[in-house]
């Protein structure tokens, strides 16, 4: 799959909309606290919006259950003056991310069953390419957007669709997502949404320095980043999960006419009705090797 | 044509060309070091924050590796700059060569603006003061600057539309006047082209040019000229809209506020106790324009592909500019009409005005309209105005002397091959033995012709 076409950039004004992960789960037992995570992204956020005067931040909570805005700092509302020991953007990020946890909370139906507490990732990002989608409409003059991923949770396959459909039209409109995945494993979806829209995927070894990573790759802005030197992705893991089961698998059947992926052969398409003939089983392709014997 | 390009010279030249107790001493204010490091190149800022945190000198080399083969250009502009504003200091060691390292006072200052946020010097009023006096929204307040700003302008070129005079002393009129008015004896003031170029640059490139006039100016009124930097970049970051109070400046800078409400970048209320300002969106611009980086406008103007222009404005002021190099034909309420000519453009660049300027100036003030159509100003009406400006640069003249009456072919070919070698040869007639050579060749050609002919 061919990487995001580029762009020229004229200036250095962005827009970034940080989808922030706040999934209790992960949090719960990850080896970073919360806490002095949330310090280092709000040093960053800061550092940011110190660049340059029209510099706009959109942050996104992504929970288990739900997904909302918890700042934009284009608000009127975000103007509110900061303590001497707190900035403007760290007093109003704080208060609604607690709000936030506290309906994500509300919404648990049940535990999780087996290993896997997925955040709400599509949702995040369809909410991101939104917001994204309104600012190029609001006139010639509009910073230049891209979306930024802090990340850690486990890949939930069920999201897979919602996800590949979030990642094709950020390529499309020409939005890259940059991923700074701080959970265990790599994340295959963050991988391939790096890759195909041109953004930056990166696996921070040390996080106790998050500030200098995130400032240091992620902060480029887009016009600069045609000469820095930014990590290559290494290797993207391109498997893909059917859309019956949602397992994640290698070989499977595919639909001709809408490529939806199946484990197993069905009698018609879920997703776009066309009707299969039968499978080709091996008994059934004995009988063209023996008339090609009889051939020769 | 002598094409004379008005020395734009950039604020940041200015502050960068302080001595250095006083650059170090701009750094101790929080907001100094904000507003400069929004002024540096895309690249530079990048360096400074990566460098934010880190204490240790960092090696030349390392630093060179961050950036592709592409950037290097444009690496070793932003490391340029960043030494001139004393921001990196350069350290040599013997085993690992140079190396590069932040600014002491600089880098706190950042780092506790990243943590703890900026908190200005003063607080905005309650609006339980302000509220007696008629509330001014943010559209009032910007109409407000507008017709300031415009009345200024009017009244720096001496035109006759002007209809009111601000309150800007004589002197610091013919200050600012220097350089783009001439006046000789029993004329009125005539612009000059620098004057012409002046008009011609966007909002926020005038009005740093005006206050950089200001600030060279402040020296001789006895006015420390760090003192009124540190205090215009500190004003850039109030809100619009927002009144503080008088009583928190200082006298001189109660004067500059003065002068300032003339400009249009503040306005001046009384209350019935305390007076107060309101910083107005020309303020709150200085800090976004200190890069060169476009301004972000409104344009009025379309041009059309028949040479017309449509003008959606109101102003006088644009009414002169788009006097300088076009016909104006009719001025109806909200539009001016008007038709690109031969006759105008030859006018303009009589005056001094270059082909360029014109058409950077109608592609920046494109009306939205046509702006997102690529080319905002259609390519016949650019083509024509270049062609119009080369026609009156049919004629290229060099000082040169002519060589004539050689004695004999054979030094009038040595002659020929010296002045080819110097790059001097201009025409030669090898038939009738004639020769044309640049001036400056002309005394080593002397010399030459002397020892030939001994």
């Amino acid at each position: 799959m061919a990487s995001a076409p580029s762009k020229l950039y004229a200036d250095d004004v962005s827009l970034l909309v940080v989808l922030l992960d706040a999934n209790p789960f992960f949090w719960s037992a990850s080896s970073l606290p919360f806490s002095k995570f949330i310090s280092h992204v709000i040093s960053f956020l800061n550092s940011v919006l110190l660049l340059n005067q029209l510099n706009q931040i959109v942050v996104i909570a992504t929970g288990h259950n739900c997904c909302d805005y918890v700042y934009d700092s284009s608000s009127p509302a975000s103007r509110s003056a900061g303590t001497g020991k707190l900035s403007a953007l760290s007093v109003d990020l704080l208060e609604k991310l607690e709000e936030f946890v506290g309906r994500d909370e509300k919404l648990l139906k049940k535990e999780p069953e087996g290993s896997i507490a997925s955040s709400l990732l599509s949702g995040s990002l369809s909410m991101a390419l939104c917001y994204i989608q309104r600012v190029f409409r609001s006139g010639p003059r509009h910073p230049h957007p891209r979306i930024l991923c802090l990340h850690g949770s486990q890949d939930g396959p069920e999201q897979y669709v919602a996800i590949m459909n979030a990642i094709f039209s950020a390529q499309r409109s020409m939005v890259p997502i940059d991923s700074c995945f701080i959970g265990a494993q790599n994340s295959a979806f963050l991988q391939q949404a790096s890759y195909i829209t041109g953004g930056v995927y990166l696996k921070p070894q040390l996080l106790e320095g998050t500030f200098q990573y995130l400032s240091t790759v992620f902060g480029t802005d887009l016009h600069s980043r045609g000469f820095l030197q930014l990590p290559k992705s290494v290797g993207v893991d391109f498997r893909a999960s059917c859309f019956c089961h949602k397992k994640t698998i290698d070989m499977g059947y595919i639909c001709s006419v809408c490529l939806s992926i199946f484990c197993k052969h069905h009698k018609k398409c879920s997703t776009c009705g066309s009707v299969f003939g039968q499978p080709h089983s091996e008994a059934a392709s004995e009988p063209n090797k023996k008339r090609k014997a009889g051939d020769t | 044509m002598p094409q004379v390009k008005i020395i734009a010279r950039n604020f940041m030249d200015m502050v960068a060309a302080l001595p250095a107790m006083k650059l170090d001493q701009l750094y101790q204010n929080a907001f100094i070091c904000e507003a400069i490091l929004r002024s540096l190149p895309p690249l530079a800022k990048k360096y400074v924050i990566q460098m934010l945190y880190i204490e240790e000198a960092v090696t030349t080399k390392s630093i060179e590796e961050w950036v592709l083969p592409d950037g290097l250009s444009k690496h070793k502009v932003a490391i340029d700059r960043l030494l001139q504003l004393r921001i990196f200091s350069e350290a040599f060691d013997r085993s690992s060569g140079t190396s590069y390292r932040l600014n002491p006072t600089f880098q706190s200052n950042l780092q506790k603006h990243i943590t703890c946020g900026g908190v200005l010097p003063r607080e905005p009023m309650p609006s339980s003061i302000t509220a007696r006096l008629p509330s001014l929204e943010d559209l009032a307040v910007f109409a407000f600057a507008l017709e300031q700003w415009e009345c200024f302008l009017l009244q720096l070129i001496n035109s006759t539309q002007a209809e009111k005079m601000t309150n800007i002393s004589p002197s610091m009129m013919r200050i600012f006047q220097r350089g783009l008015l001439t006046q000789r004896d029993k004329e009125p003031p005539r612009l000059t082209e620098s004057g012409f170029q002046f008009l011609l640059m966007d909002t926020n490139a005038q009005l740093w040019y005006i206050i950089r006039e200001y600030i060279s100016n402040s020296e001789e009124r006895d006015v420390d000229s760090a003192d009124l930097i540190s205090f215009l970049l500190e004003l850039s970051f109030h809100a619009t809209g927002e009144a503080y109070n008088m009583n928190t400046l200082t006298e001189v800078q109660r004067n500059t506020l003065k002068d300032l409400a003339d400009l249009g970048l503040v306005k001046l209320q009384q209350g019935r106790k305390e007076s107060w300002f309101i910083p107005t969106k020309l303020t709150t611009n200085l800090s976004v324009s200190l890069t060169d980086s476009s301004s972000r406008k409104e344009g009025f103007v379309v041009v059309e592909t028949n040479f017309r222009i449509y003008a959606y404005s109101t102003s006088k002021l644009h009414c002169e500019i788009l006097r300088l190099f076009s016909r104006i034909e009719y001025q109806l309420p909200n539009l001016i009409v008007g038709a690109i000519t031969k006759e105008s453009l030859y006018n303009a660049f009589d005056n001094g005005i270059t082909a360029d300027q014109i058409i950077s100036f109608l592609q920046q003030n494109a009306h939205p309209r046509v702006a997102e159509r690529v080319p905002s100003v259609p390519e016949n009406v650019t083509d024509q105005i270049r062609l119009w400006e080369s026609d009156l640069n049919r004629v290229e003249m060099t000082p040169a002397h002519f060589y004539d009456e050689f004695p004999t072919r054979d030094v009038f070919e040595a002659a020929c091959d010296f002045a080819r070698e110097y790059g001097g040869l201009l025409w030669e007639d090898s038939k009738k033995m004639r020769l044309v050579v640049k001036t400056d060749v002309h005394m080593h050609m002397r010399e030459h012709l002397r020892r030939q002919r001994q």
